[in-house]
């Protein structure tokens, strides 16, 4: 599904720049947010069709964002990919259910990610 | 225009030394005689060299529309030999005769005493007044000292904050000045902070009008040494009618030992006390200056209120206050920045933006004009969305350390963020010059180019970020990666390079 619109959302500039030079290589639009309350206010006004969303934000934590999207009709179709660092590995395993439909650990590769966007935007189509 | 960086030719033509000569007087107000052509060909040598440019011509281009860049040129230029009490005698004159006779004609209400230091340099000079304004007794008589240092050079500024010289400029200083007003430290001697706390600094042009509001009125003495003859009879014209504008009524301006206002100025009273000539603004209603001029000279007054001000003046440079901190512990607390530095490093790498925070505190705390700390705090706050926060952060690190290719990097990434492209752009730049392999200055560069459609000017950025990338794989920029490895940046760079090839 070329031509999707991302969300991508990450607190370190940096970071958000490479994400979003990776989808842009793959052919995606992509919108940013760096905070998590932007995130969930972006998401809402502009219905991408996937969200990237970082774990750690400032303001309103990635758990939080991709509950109060999962737990809400309108928005619970959008497919949540969550980044997480290493040491947030333990957290996911304890099973925090937040209701995202990937976890990709950091780094980030370009290739995996790529891969993971284009099977959750499959899933979400079919 | 950035080239190997091997050779420059080493030669600066009649031509190129006018032109530049010309840029740097419009600009500055300076103006260099034909004898500092040599000098000046170094200072355009030395920086060019920084950037790899091969001629001259291109360096030219790069001053001309960049202010920073300018004022680095001007730092180099205006490198002048200055040392503490420099003409001794013109300090003695001001505690022994100067203050008093000023206290004398004050205003009842006035309680502060106020000297500008105009072209300061490194500081010597109004640390000199300072310590001599409190030697003359003034604070016995319930006046609180106010020393100004400003100067066009901001490396010059920075040094004179920092107050530490080495032990060398203390050679002529008699030594109970230097036990009384330095304090030993592992870098030289550093003054006082009974000294400091009266002086404070500032960047101004002399040249650049009009004068900030603060700098024009209410001034007792203006120092103004030695600096004029970098200006043009023109601009020394102005630069002494602002003085003579800023001081109050029988106000001095003290000039070099060698410098006269003839054919300058005949505003001012010209006046000799032991020894040394100074110009005097004359209170309401005094003689026409053309009378003065003629009369050349006029004692100082010495009232019996004058001469017990300077009595007590030598009473207080009797005291002897000395405070020689053990060099030991001055020694460990630089250990402890330099730990302290790191861990927030590191912290920031591992993207704790709190704890940078703390540690940035105590960085501060121990040394208040650390610029990595201002920057780590910068790109803290940028990481937790506080970016007003983080550009005043940010500035301040580039305030303290001008050519820290980070700090424009962090600089870069906020404008970035704040929606200001052309600004991001202009920085990234900047820290290409600074760090022509500053990987992720070229890739934000890179997005930056593709973002607007100049693809072009992008996949030659992608490609400069991995060239950088494989000759410096762990420059000072990895530690912006947020744990964001460098060869999965390479295969972004690559990835992205493709792409824009694609469509270019």
């Amino acid at each position: 599904m070329a031509g999707a619109r991302i969300l991508a959302v990450d607190d370190s500039p940096t970071i958000l720049e490479m994400i979003k030079a990776i989808l842009v290589s793959g052919g995606y639009e992509v919108i940013t947010a760096t905070d998590g309350a932007e995130a969930l206010e972006t998401a809402r006004a502009e219905m991408p069709d996937l969200i990237l969303l970082d774990v750690m934000l400032p303001k309103l934590d990635g758990y939080r964002v991709c509950r109060l999207l999962k737990f809400d009709q309108k928005y619970k179709g959008i497919p949540i990919i969550m980044l997480t660092a290493k040491t947030e590995e333990q957290a996911m395993a304890t099973g925090i259910r937040t209701g995202a439909n990937q976890y990709l650990t950091k780094p980030i590769e370009p290739e995996r990610l790529l891969e993971a966007v284009a099977e959750e935007l499959q899933k979400a189509e079919g | 225009m950035v080239s190997d960086g091997s050779s420059i030719s080493k030669d600066l033509t009649p031509e190129q030394f006018q032109r530049f000569r010309d840029y740097i007087h419009q600009h500055s107000g300076i103006y260099l005689e034909e004898s500092k052509a040599d000098s000046l060909r170094i200072s355009l040598i030395t920086r060019a060299t920084r950037y790899g440019f091969a001629v001259l011509d291109d360096y030219f281009k790069l001053l001309t529309t960049d202010e920073t860049e300018f004022r680095e040129l001007m730092n180099l230029v205006t490198i002048n030999e200055t040392s503490f009490f420099r003409f001794p005698a013109q300090f003695e004159a001001l505690r022994k005769y100067i203050v008093p006779e000023i206290v004398e004609g004050k205003p009842e209400t006035s309680r502060s005493f106020r000297v500008w230091s105009a072209g300061c340099s490194t500081g010597e000079e109004p640390y000199s007044v300072a310590m001599t304004l409190l030697d003359s007794g003034l604070e016995g008589l319930g006046y609180v000292s106010e020393v100004l240092g400003t100067d066009v050079s901001t490396s010059a500024l920075e040094r004179a904050k920092a107050a530490v010289y080495p032990s060398r400029s203390l050679l002529n200083i008699p030594h109970s000045v230097t036990t009384r007003f330095f304090e030993p430290t592992p870098e030289g001697h550093r003054v006082s902070e009974r000294v400091r706390k009266t002086v404070d600094f500032q960047y101004h042009n002399l040249v650049k009008e009009p004068y900030p509001l603060g700098l024009m009125g209410n001034w007792d003495i203006v120092f103004c040494r030695n600096v004029t003859i970098y200006f043009r009879l023109e601009s020394t014209r102005r630069v002494v009618e602002n003085f003579f504008n800023s001081l109050n009524p029988g106000g001095y301006l003290f000039v070099g030992h060698s410098e006269t206002l003839t054919s300058v100025s005949d505003k001012f009273e010209p006046v000799e006390v032991g020894g040394v000539f100074l110009y005097r603004k004359p209170r309401a209603r005094s003689a026409p200056h053309r009378e003065v001029m003629k009369e050349r000279v006029t004692p100082a007054a010495t009232s019996p209120r004058a001469s017990a001000t300077a009595r007590a003046g030598s009473r207080a440079g009797r005291r002897e206050t000395s405070s020689t901190p053990d060099p030991t512990v001055v020694e460990n607390h630089a250990v402890d920045v330099e730990l302290l530095v790191s861990s927030a490093r590191r912290a920031s790498e591992e993207g704790r933006s709190d704890d940078v925070l703390t540690l940035v505190d105590e960085i501060l705390t121990e040394d208040e004009s650390n610029a990595e700390a201002y920057l780590l705090a910068a790109y803290s706050h940028a990481d937790s969305g506080d970016l007003q926060t983080a550009l005043k952060e940010c500035k301040r690190s580039i305030e303290l350390d001008p050519l820290s290719a980070a700090s424009h990097y962090v600089l870069g990434i906020i404008y970035q963020r704040q929606g200001e492209s052309d600004r991001a752009m202009h920085e990234f730049k900047r820290t290409i010059y600074l760090d022509a392999d500053f990987v992720l200055a070229h890739f934000n560069m890179a997005n930056l180019q593709r973002s607007v459609g100049a693809k072009a000017e992008a996949c030659r950025a992608y490609e400069n970020a991995l060239r950088s990338l494989y000759r410096v794989p762990d420059g000072e920029w990895s530690w912006f990666l947020g744990g964001f490895r460098p060869d999965l940046l390479a295969q972004t760079c690559e990835r992205s390079l493709i792409e824009c090839r694609k469509k270019a």
